[in-house]
């Protein structure tokens, strides 16, 4: 009697509590369902939408998320630098190449929640597309880092984990008919002072 | 022996089942929603802004440094809702979402008339009885249909650089968000 007692417990114990986590995990992940990868840039087009599938409604749920429409723009997040390491706020990047079609984009340092970094300084961790200088081919090199550079500087500050988060405004890509041919620039780590 | 092994599979299947009942539940109890945060800073119908820049802390997160937003919450059942604001900023976008923060439908300054944000949302039946007899100061206005009852409006606008600051501030100031009773 006490040995079934104790083995129905187990199986609940087991449900309830993988249950619970699995889900709280795969909540957490960065990546998921429904993602579109180009190089190191991923985007959800289809997050907040009502075609997403039911882990980014419950993430839009829990984390008060009002996500971007299509006809405003689509938001790409990097977490790692194109030779497959984590980006970090301690290192310098320089982030190259050319951009899709959009009437403006805006770039910039991410903490882990995906909100701007603060640098503590009154200049902002954020670059848009009127303000950047242009190559020659019109593609854009912006450096990345706590000291001051030459040309595009984002500044960027502290240390521990940093996300770039590149948004598209008015952009035929956010329908997805345009993804398949799009390129986005690389990040290349530039050097770290730990 | 054999009880245990029945136990852990069962425990699995069990586990299996909770997950999915709780994935689908989380939209249904959650009290950190975008619609609850809204409800906890302001009423129906008042334009909110979102970002941080009005003091305190942002109402919704993940905006994009570089935009202000306001966003008002309503309720169609009380009948149609028109917001509005006048507009002279480089770049606007708004969104309607549905009560769990779903995007419904979004449109930018370059879908509208003179770049002024004019908009109604109504339900299809709503859009029906408006359609027999449109009000001489709806015309020019984008209609958005949407088959939901409570939701939430959210303009979204572009602050290029520090100078834009006190400008994109002042069109989400003036931005109204009213409920027209017919």
């Amino acid at each position: 009697m006490l040995k079934n007692a104790i083995l129905t417990l187990l199986s609940l114990a087991i449900a309830i509590g993988l249950g619970g986590y699995s889900v709280w995990y795969a909540l957490n992940a960065q990546d998921g369902v429904g993602a579109i990868r180009i190089g190191q840039w991923t985007a959800f087009p289809e997050s907040g939408t009502l075609a997403a599938d039911p882990y980014s409604k419950a993430r839009v749920a829990r984390e008060g998320v009002l996500a971007l429409g299509q006809a405003e723009g689509l938001a790409f997040v990097a977490e790692r630098d194109d030779a497959g390491d984590p980006l970090k706020r301690e290192c310098a990047y320089t982030i190259e190449g050319g951009y899709p079609t959009a009437r403006f984009w805006t770039l910039y340092a991410a903490d882990q929640s995906l909100g701007v970094i603060d640098t503590g300084k009154a200049r902002q961790s954020a670059l848009q597309s009127y303000e950047v200088l242009r190559q020659p081919d019109n593609s854009v090199v912006i450096s990345v880092g706590r000291r001051p550079a030459p040309g595009n500087w984002l500044l960027t500050g502290g240390s521990g984990k940093m996300y770039f988060v590149l948004t598209f405004y008015d952009t035929p890509i956010a329908s997805s008919t345009g993804l398949s041919d799009v390129t986005l620039p690389r990040i290349l780590k530039a050097g770290c002072n730990a | 022996m054999r009880s245990l092994l029945h136990a852990l599979i069962l425990g699995l299947l069990g586990a299996g089942i909770v997950h999915i009942v709780v994935l689908f539940l989380v939209p249904e109890f959650s009290e950190r929603d975008a619609w609850s945060r809204l409800a906890m800073a302001s009423d129906l119908y008042k334009m909110t802004r979102l970002d941080a820049e009005a003091g305190g802390a942002p109402v919704v997160k993940s905006v994009d440094p570089l935009f202000y937003a306001a966003a008002c919450r309503f309720d169609l059942a009380d009948g149609l809702v028109r917001i509005k604001a006048p507009g002279d900023v480089p770049f606007w976008s708004a969104s309607v979402y549905d009560r769990n923060g779903h995007n419904i439908y979004s449109f930018n300054d370059h879908n509208a008339n003179g770049e002024k944000l004019d908009a109604v949302v109504l339900t299809p039946a709503q859009m029906i009885d408006v359609r027999r007899d449109l009000p001489e100061d709806l015309q020019g206005a984008i209609f958005v249909e949407a088959p939901i009852e409570e939701g939430i409006f959210v303009v979204r606008a572009f602050v290029p650089d520090e100078s834009w600051k006190p400008i994109v501030s002042r069109f989400l100031e003036q931005s109204a968000c009213e409920l027209q009773d017919d």
